[in-house]
């Protein structure tokens, strides 16, 4: 065999075996994954998930939520992810099944998001923090996403979707209502998704010490 | 000293080389010059995002200046508009010279340039107007890639055929990387763009493909390419042969093997198969053989020929960007530790070290061959050499408060995170001293690439040329080592 095809074929099979474990096993096995039937409720593990929650996905995407929210917990005791709250498990690639996009995430320079909508059940208030962020944590770094929303005049009675609370410098003029735009809803109904309070046999929740 | 034939870059004589040189001129520049906008663009996106981090109130609120947007289109832009044009300007100068062929289908080339950038613009522009799809490295949303495959496509038949009308003799190492680079990067662009982004599989299978990508696209496409560039300059620029053929030998297929297995050591403790997991741990730490391999190798081939880096500007940025490679292995190296990545992770030490590889290794060592390659192109000498020693410092300056700033508040931010009685404000205002040090760098980069912007437009547009090449510093009195620029 002469260098050049040495070269060639080395390439081919040292690149390839990455490929092979790397991209196509994963594709192949956890690409295939189903959701577990639950035996206490008859449901699905985990539960699907609303048409206006996978809208917001792409909203996620579009903004780049990704640059600063991880959505994974990582295992106790190799972290202390499970000890800081930021979930109750492990977050394993069957949790993964009701997105169409993965968001692992690499920094975590706002908080962990994947248990999210555990914590904050209340849609008001995280319409409040995407609309203006300091008026909520008056330390916080997060940028405001108010192009998600409208400012208009109240015709009539006040929309049952307008903003409450808002308050000092955020407050529309009197007579004036912040509203979703549909982007804002989808979001707000994607953050309410990420919950992993239902068990997986594949991920037991640690024990108390 | 070895005197191996394929550690000798080549034995053209100089009109043959000015052949090849004047006849892939056009082609070369076009690639360069547009790499240089997006370099500006992108490092000005750079500074705005610095900021926002820091201070969010800064042109808040507005939907094409978001944060998420900005760095995402930055990265892109920097990624696909700057490092991967710059790669082939310089990979496609390598091959015409290295095969010994002067330029054919110069069409080709020109028409894969013009696509590429057309692809990158509607990119960028899709990111700012929020169609990104928020993947590390792979922002462009699916009906932008397909241009850069096609025009890519176009580079690949220029250089499948060049490589095959090369002239006899031994493939110098250069080629190796080269070979490599050009096989590596269309495989890693399309695999990955086709299973996440035009047509996605599940959620669970997508993150090992995406960070086997993002590691990929580094140390198989911009790592190749760097060092190809670095493998044949150096040794021209001090007129010696490269000095371990062995080492080379090694450098370069433990690069191969490790380089495209690391990328899951970013998701420890992450939703996929621990044996994933165990594997890209073992194989950043396995990329100190290459790191020690390639810097040892270089350093034998300069060693006791130092002197040239203080006057070249090739030898000079090529030389720190080395340097930046091997910090950016080590400290990768470092952080694939369970223990060390559990406080690391999800910390600005990824930014640092996302500077530290685009910008410190390939950025740097990209600016020295473009210093190398265009006075032989136009024939001309840089018009200033004062500018260019602003030049490398401003990067310099900037590289190491970015990535240094980021490195050390990283590190704080990453215990702060990792502490459970510590609250997450806390980290935020650990980090903050340093975020600011990196808006600083920010900037300094940012000047860099403008002087670098006005250094070529001078070169390009000067009527007539300077006598002598531009120094950065007097050649010592009674030097033996030669003028190599």
């Amino acid at each position: 065999m002469n260098k050049t095809t040495l070269l060639f074929t080395g390439i081919f099979l040292t690149f390839g075996s990455a490929w092979v474990g790397l991209v196509a096993y994963p594709v192949a096995n956890l690409g295939t994954m189903e959701p577990l039937l639950d035996e206490a409720t008859g449901g699905l593990l985990p539960p699907p998930v609303s048409g206006l929650a996978v809208a917001g996905q792409r909203v996620y995407a579009a903004n780049g939520c990704v640059e600063c929210h991880s959505q994974q917990v990582r295992p106790d005791p190799l972290t202390t992810d499970i000890a800081k709250e930021l979930g109750k498990r492990q977050t394993v690639a069957r949790d993964l099944l009701r997105q169409k996009t993965a968001f692992p995430g690499t920094l975590r320079i706002g908080q962990d998001l994947s248990n999210i909508g555990a914590r904050q059940a209340d849609t008001n208030a995280l319409h409040l923090h995407l609309y203006a962020p300091r008026s909520v944590t008056p330390w916080t770094n997060m940028p405001s996403y108010s192009y998600l929303y409208t400012v208009r005049k109240i015709q009539g009675q006040p929309s049952n979707e307008s903003l409450v609370g808002l308050a000092g410098p955020h407050a529309p003029k009197p007579g004036y209502e912040v509203v979703p735009t549909e982007d804002a809803k989808a979001l707000v109904a994607f953050m309410l998704s990420l919950n992993k309070s239902y068990p997986l046999p594949e991920s037991p929740e640690p024990t108390a010490k | 000293m070895t005197t191996d034939p394929s550690s000798q870059p080549d034995t053209l004589n100089a009109a043959a080389r000015a052949q090849i040189d004047a006849s892939i001129g056009g082609p070369v520049l076009l690639f360069f010059g547009t790499a240089i906008f997006w370099l500006l663009f992108g490092s000005a996106l750079e500074v705005l995002s610095a900021i926002k981090l820091v201070w969010p109130g800064l042109l808040d609120g507005i939907s094409f200046l978001s944060y998420g947007r900005t760095t995402q289109a930055a990265t892109a832009s920097l990624a696909y508009g700057w490092a991967t044009p710059a790669a082939i300007g310089i990979g496609l100068w390598l091959t015409a010279r290295l095969c010994r062929v002067p330029l054919q289908h110069h069409k080709l080339l020109v028409s894969a340039g013009l696509i590429w950038n057309a692809g990158v613009m509607v990119g960028a522009c899709s990111i700012l107007a929020g169609n990104s799809t928020s993947l590390p490295l792979l922002g462009f949303p699916a009906y932008s890639t397909p241009i850069l495959v096609l025009a890519y496509a176009f580079i690949a038949i220029w250089a499948i055929i060049t490589f095959h009308q090369r002239k006899p003799g031994p493939l110098f190492v250069s080629q190796w990387f080269l070979v490599a680079g050009f096989l590596c990067f269309p495989w890693l662009f399309t695999t990955a763009n086709a299973l996440l982004v035009w047509n996605p599989v599940a959620a669970p299978a997508q993150a090992p493909v995406a960070f086997w990508f993002a590691n990929g696209f580094f140390n198989l496409w911009l790592v190749p390419i760097g060092l190809a560039a670095a493998f044949y300059i150096i040794p021209k620029g001090i007129d010696r042969p490269i000095n371990s053929h062995h080492l080379s030998l090694l450098g370069f297929w433990t690069l191969i093997l490790f380089g495209a297995w690391t990328g899951t050591s970013q998701l420890i403790g992450g939703p996929l198969p621990a044996w994933l997991v165990s594997v890209g741990v073992v194989a950043s730490v396995m990329m100190l053989i290459p790191a020690a391999a390639i810097l040892v190798n270089l350093h034998l081939t300069l060693s006791g020929h130092y002197a040239p880096v203080g006057w070249s500007p090739a030898l000079r940025f090529i030389v720190v960007g080395i340097c930046s490679l091997a910090t950016f292995w080590i400290t990768s190296a470092l952080m694939a530790f369970p223990s060390v990545n559990a406080a690391t992770n999800f910390s600005d030490i990824n930014r640092a070290l996302l500077l530290l590889g685009h910008y410190g290794f390939f950025a740097m060592t990209a600016f020295g061959s473009i210093y190398y390659i265009v006075p032989r192109l136009t024939g001309k000498e840089w018009q200033c050499s004062t500018l260019i020693v602003w030049h490398f410092w401003l990067s310099a300056v900037g590289l190491l408060l970015g990535a240094g700033g980021l490195l050390l508040g990283g590190l704080i931010q990453g215990f702060a995170l990792q502490e459970v009685i510590v609250t997450f404000r806390s980290s935020l205002e650990f980090a903050r001293p340093f975020r600011v040090l990196a808006i600083v760098g920010s900037i300094l980069t940012f000047a860099a690439a403008l002087s670098f912007a006005a250094l070529f437009a001078g070169i390009l547009l000067a009527g007539r040329s300077r006598k002598s090449p531009a120094l950065l510093a007097a050649r010592e009195e009674n030097s033996q080592e030669p003028v190599a620029v």
